[in-house]
């Protein structure tokens, strides 16, 4: 894997799922989460990334995977503007957005910003939504 | 849901949030996490439309901003960003900026203010 190794510091995306598979960015979590993070990887080449399912958090089943938060730390950002780093890993992940993937938390760093501040506010709380509700975004 | 009608909604008040449920009551936490910051601002006074009420909007300013979620934020008519992105301006300062641009005065500002003359 061209990827570094976890950082030992305590990661604001690390999961309860991901820390209890021992948070190996290769192969926790289920197969959307490792469809996130493959496509992710080969669009923007992150130096550090984290993929979180937080279904749990909006009323699913751990593991339901319809709820994704993700941390990305690339190059590829320097420069750009927050609203246009989100849309380059919107772009990544079109397929899923258009399918199963129901929100999407994203938090879009470069190298230098992550350096200097290595943490990310927590997801909000979820509010119930429409239970009923059962379409996409 | 038609592009002009959107685009006749975000051009409608300086402060335009599409959400899910109502300032008074959100239904999810993302968007209430935007009314929470909007009124941290002492912004109340803004547009907001409950997407969950209308399933052409819903999908039209998804398709207008080419943005896949909700909520979505719209200031002087432009696209600004979902959540996450609302909350980064509202921690870097941005936010209190690109309101003094509308002409709104942050409340922030004001607390400011009154922590200085403490």
């Amino acid at each position: 894997s061209p990827n570094p190794p976890l950082s030992c510091s305590p990661s604001p995306m690390r999961g309860p799922l991901l820390a209890a598979a021992g948070g190996a960015m290769g192969g926790a979590g289920g197969p959307l989460a490792r469809t996130i993070r493959a496509k992710l990887t080969a669009a923007l080449q992150p130096t550090h990334l984290e993929v979180r399912d937080d279904s749990s958090r909006h009323g699913g089943p751990p593991g339901a995977e319809t709820h994704f938060g993700v941390l990305v730390v690339s190059g590829r950002f320097s420069g750009l503007p927050l609203l246009q780093r989100h849309r380059l890993v919107h772009e990544a992940l079109r397929a899923e957005l258009d399918g199963p993937l129901h929100a999407l938390q994203v938090i879009a760093r470069t190298p230098q910003q992550w350096q200097s501040a290595p943490c990310a506010p927590p997801p909000p709380p979820c509010l119930g939504g429409s239970k009923r509700d059962r379409r996409r975004g | 849901g038609s592009r002009e009608a959107v685009e006749r909604l975000v051009r409608e008040h300086p402060v335009v949030v599409f959400m899910k449920g109502s300032p008074a009551q959100p239904l999810c936490g993302f968007s209430n996490a935007v009314v929470q910051i909007l009124r941290l601002h002492g912004v109340e006074d803004y547009r907001a439309h409950d997407v969950l009420q209308d399933p052409d909007l819903r999908q039209g300013i998804k398709n207008y901003s080419n943005w896949p979620t909700i909520p979505q934020v719209y200031l002087n008519g432009e696209f600004v960003g979902g959540c996450d992105i609302l909350l980064q301006m509202h921690q870097n300062g941005d936010l209190v900026e690109e309101l003094k641009k509308l002409g709104i005065r942050s409340a922030l500002l004001d607390a400011e203010k009154d922590e200085e003359k403490k």
